[in-house]
């Protein structure tokens, strides 16, 4: 969220200098991205706080932090534009209830299309949005200010001006603003009018209802839609817009009328003129009243907070506070929905607290219970005794690459799938380790006469029953020599009497696909206690070969949970 | 010409096939090919031609390189099958060899979580193994980050072919965090305990120098009675000063990870600028180093752990971002590239 300084002005008389302003946010809010003399950007990824998704619900924040007060009032019910005067209804049907709780259409008349003024202009601009014509600004504008979308279709263009809410049928299809044909599914919701639908709910627009030059009429759209069904939709489509990231977020009943009336007074600037409105309302919303106890709250920030500076901070957030004994009945405003329980209400208090003021408080208690750390030491001193006959440490990717798959013939049905891979080269998980280790060899033999290194990690298997992972140390070595496997083999040797390992080694018969991976006798099973952990010996060098490697490869690779 | 061509294809066509070894094959392709190879010669006459000898000859000395060259690596194939038919003929020799004095070199992200380690077993904290192929409900849905959820934004999640074990696309995935430990710890421990979990995470992300889709993470999960923010800046600080030093400064701001409440950053003061505000810090003073918070009640019951007796700490860290700050490694990738010359200038500094 690019948040416009000059627009932010004008809804909050700062106390403070924007820097402090902007730290303070920084500190106490969310973290800030960009700071540019127009505008400072918030950093909203994943952020559960749709109030800062409005200029409105910054300016609140922004005076709550800085003991400022914000220069606007929030209208009465009736004194909207449409409860003061007796207007007829526009047609309007809501198929899909549950996925639209709440629906508005005002209708205005007498526009005339043209060029924003330069403030309208610069608003948008700072907040990363670009001026279209005047009338289809006013739904940026109020989006921007109230977190609202809003949608202007051109009621000319819809048929009978009758509007529709409902799921698309499947195999609709709807040309999109942006003029890609989309073809739709049962769970995408459309707005309609009798024909054709003329509108991906929530997502973006048609083409076919775009305000055009001409346009003088428009049906003005304001909706609270399923959080869930519109990120389905947006998801699919690849279309993630700054309406639809408000619309999953998730909207209010009174914002909603409220940016309702901010465009029908916008529009009347213009010339506009309201003359029918149809609100259907199914929504449910109920203040939460929460219970914060005094001493779960310092308990859990860890510091003795006054209960009147707890009082006091969250009334400058807007909530209503009611002492009860040591606790408090709190109601948070009707725009911070992200907050539900008292674990929430105390991360209010914390922050204006300020997180930077909570000292560091060493750990108390009895120490746990010993669990078995056996694997982990054993890992630890498996890699430090390798280091210690010369090897050097590599960690590779979990992925067999698209070289790795031909050079190793490595038959794809053993191999674990990822669905969704950026690129070919992510696409297996590796079952063995020795391949990536081989692939890493032949760019290190650029570099370096000989090659000695190991991996300790997982390897992932396609069982029965389903994935499985284990932990496997694999080595591979080239030499000076003609026969690797003398050096890796006394390595293996010594490692093993370092560390006490009972494996023992055993010639045995290579099957079909070990006849192509090894040398046809340079191959020894790794066994303890009459069971198969692994093997040792020289990789065939045609495999080698096609790595563009003419010397010769040993390796060793042994599951580890076994020894 | 037309005459010399056919010569050269008819005599070098026997030697390539007549040849024994790879080296003597080298020979011929250069006597043929080299700079002042037959066929290289025979290029550089076609100016002295007239045009109806070229129009003759020059598809003909296409043809005949063409096929010369085919025939050279048809016979290389060929010399190299022969090779390897004799490989039967080696036998296994395991007679020991020598090892070298010197020393090889531990991975530095190794070393590096070695220490990290070292520096919370001295807390009581002990290491937990989580699965890197996980279930949706363990890597989201019981952290309270439902399916559909806007939070999920934060995670951009690869997930496994998994019909071929019956289950139902995109439930099995490979985890993006270790968080995917918290709530299998609960199950599997009475409280309270210090775990610190270890290891490979992924995410779907394009590569670049600063993007990698294959990461490590450190994280502690830590269940007592009336733990706080204030223990979780302590922890911060221990970490931090470990790792930096004593002159290190720690400050949270607030955060948010669905499954913690409330949930915090942890930024350490700028290493390069100390706090005076620096291109590495974005002016700013500080770097976010690490995420942490106190674990969201919803977690501990989907855990088993009764909220009202007993809070949580969840604290993470990537340590290949720590490491790239401690170094001034420019490249993420460095890490995973096996690349010996480039990951030999980092190993021992921290010993």
């Amino acid at each position: 969220m690019k948040v416009s300084i000059g627009w932010l002005r004008e809804l909050v008389k700062l106390n403070t200098s924007i820097e402090k302003t902007i730290s303070s946010v920084d500190l106490k809010t969310i973290g800030v991205k960009e700071v540019t003399e127009n505008f400072f950007e918030l950093d909203m990824k994943g952020y559960n706080r749709a109030d800062l998704l409005s200029l409105r619900g910054v300016a609140y924040e922004v005076a709550a932090i800085t003991d400022s007060e914000v220069t606007f009032k929030e209208p009465q019910d009736s004194e909207f534009s449409w409860v003061k005067q007796k207007l007829p209804e526009t047609p309007v049907k809501v198929e899909t209830e549950e996925n639209c709780p709440l629906y508005c259409i005002a209708k205005i008349e007498g526009l005339k299309v043209g060029h924003s003024s330069p403030n309208w202009v610069k608003k948008l601009a700072d907040s990363g949005m670009r001026s279209v014509n005047n009338v289809a600004d006013v739904t940026n504008l109020v989006m921007l200010e109230y977190g609202q979308p809003t949608h202007a279709f051109d009621a000319e263009r819809v048929k009978d001006q009758t509007l529709i809410v409902r799921m698309a049928d499947t195999g609709e299809e709807l040309i999109t603003l942006d003029n890609k044909k989309r073809i739709l599914e049962p769970t995408d919701m459309v707005i309609a009018d009798p024909q054709k639908s003329v509108g991906l709910a929530g997502v973006m627009g048609g083409k076919d209802s775009e305000i055009s030059d001409n346009t003088t009429t428009i049906l003005l759209e304001a909706a609270i839609f399923n959080p869930t069904t519109i990120r389905r939709t947006a998801g699919r489509f690849n279309l993630p817009s700054e309406a639809s990231k408000r619309f999953q977020h998730g909207l209010t009943k009174v914002r909603l009328l409220q940016a309702v009336e901010a465009a029908i007074k916008m529009y009347k600037n213009l010339g506009g003129k309201l003359t029918a409105i149809t609100i259907i309302d199914h929504s449910q919303e109920q203040a939460k009243e929460i219970e914060v106890s005094h001493q779960k709250l310092n308990s859990l920030i860890g510091v003795d907070i006054k209960p009147d500076f707890v009082q006091s901070s969250l009334e400058k957030l807007h909530f209503q506070v009611e002492k009860v004994g040591e606790s408090w009945k709190v109601t948070p405003p009707y725009w911070r929905q992200d907050v539900e329980i008292e674990a929430d209400v105390i991360e209010e208090a914390a922050r204006m607290y300020g997180y930077e003021n909570i000292p560091p408080k060493k750990l108390t208690g009895e120490l746990p219970q010993k669990i078995d750390q056996g694997l982990f030491e054993f890992i630890s001193k498996l890699k430090q005794t390798l280091v210690d006959t010369g090897l050097d440490e590599i960690q590779t990717y979990s992925f067999f690459s698209t070289q790795v798959l031909k050079n190793f013939e490595v038959p794809k049905e053993r191999l674990l799938k990822v669905a969704n891979p950026m690129s070919a080269e992510t696409e297996y998980l590796r079952v063995r380790i020795a391949p990536n280790l081989v692939e890493k060899v032949a760019e290190n033999l650029k570099a370096f006469k000989e090659v000695g290194v190991f991996e300790v990690g997982k390897v992932y298997l396609p069982m029965e029953s389903g994935p499985s992972e284990k932990y496997v140390l694999s080595i591979t070595l080239v030499d000076e020599t003609t026969n690797p496997l003398r050096k890796l083999f006394s390595i293996w040797q010594k490692v093993s009497a370092d560390l006490g390992l009972k494996v023992t080694v055993e010639e045995g018969e290579q099957d079909a696909r070990e006849k192509v991976v090894f040398h046809p006798t340079r191959f020894i099973k790794l066994m303890v206690n009459g069971q198969d952990v692994g093997r040792l010996g020289e990789i065939h060098p045609r495999i080698i070969n096609r790595f563009g490697v003419e010397k010769r490869v040993a390796m060793l690779e042994i599951a580890l949970e076994q020894l | 010409m037309e005459n010399r061509l056919k010569i050269i294809y008819q005599d070098y066509l026997h030697k390539i096939q007549q040849t024994k070894d790879l080296k003597s094959l080298d020979e011929i392709f250069l006597a043929l090919f080299g700079k002042n190879g037959e066929i290289t010669l025979a290029t550089k006459e076609f100016p002295k031609l007239s045009k109806e000898e070229l129009k003759v000859v020059a598809p003909l000395l296409a043809k005949v390189k063409a096929e010369l060259e085919e025939a050279v690596t048809k016979r290389r194939e060929e010399i190299k099958e022969e090779g390897y038919q004799k490989l039967s003929e080696e036998k296994l020799d395991l007679t020991p060899v020598e090892l070298p004095r010197e020393k090889g070199h531990l991975h530095v992200i190794t070393t590096f979580e070695e220490e990290t380690v070292g520096l919370f077993q001295k807390l009581g904290f002990q290491r937990y193994d989580a699965p890197q192929i996980d279930s949706d409900d363990f890597n989201f849905s019981l952290l309270n980050i439902p399916e559909d959820h806007p939070a999920r934004d934060l995670w951009d999640t690869l997930y496994l072919d998994s019909e071929r074990f019956g289950i139902e696309p995109g439930k099995l995935l490979l985890r993006t965090h270790t968080s995917n430990s918290q709530v299998r710890i609960m199950r599997e421990h009475q409280p309270p305990f210090r775990m610190m979990v270890l290891g490979r995470c992924f995410r779907y992300e394009n590569l670049d120098a600063r993007h990698e889709h294959t990461f490590e993470q450190f994280e502690i999960v830590y269940v007592d009675k009336g733990l706080s923010m204030a223990n979780l800046q302590y922890l911060s600080e221990h970490l931090l000063k470990g790792i930096f030093g004593e002159e290190m400064k720690v400050r949270m701001t607030p955060g948010y990870y669905p499954f913690v409440e409330p949930g915090a950053g942890v930024d350490g003061l700028c290493i390069f600028c100390k706090g005076k505000g620096c291109k590495v810090c974005g002016g700013v003073g500080w770097l976010e180093l690490a995420g942490a918070g106190m674990i969201h009640p919803t977690v501990l019951k989907n855990g088993g752990i009764d909220p009202k007796i007993y809070s949580g700490i969840a604290w993470g860290f990537g340590p290949f971002r720590m490491l790239m700050l401690k170094y001034g490694i420019n490249d993420i990738r460095t890490f995973l590239s096996g690349n010996l010359k480039e990951l030999l200038k980092y190993e021992g500094e921290s010993k």
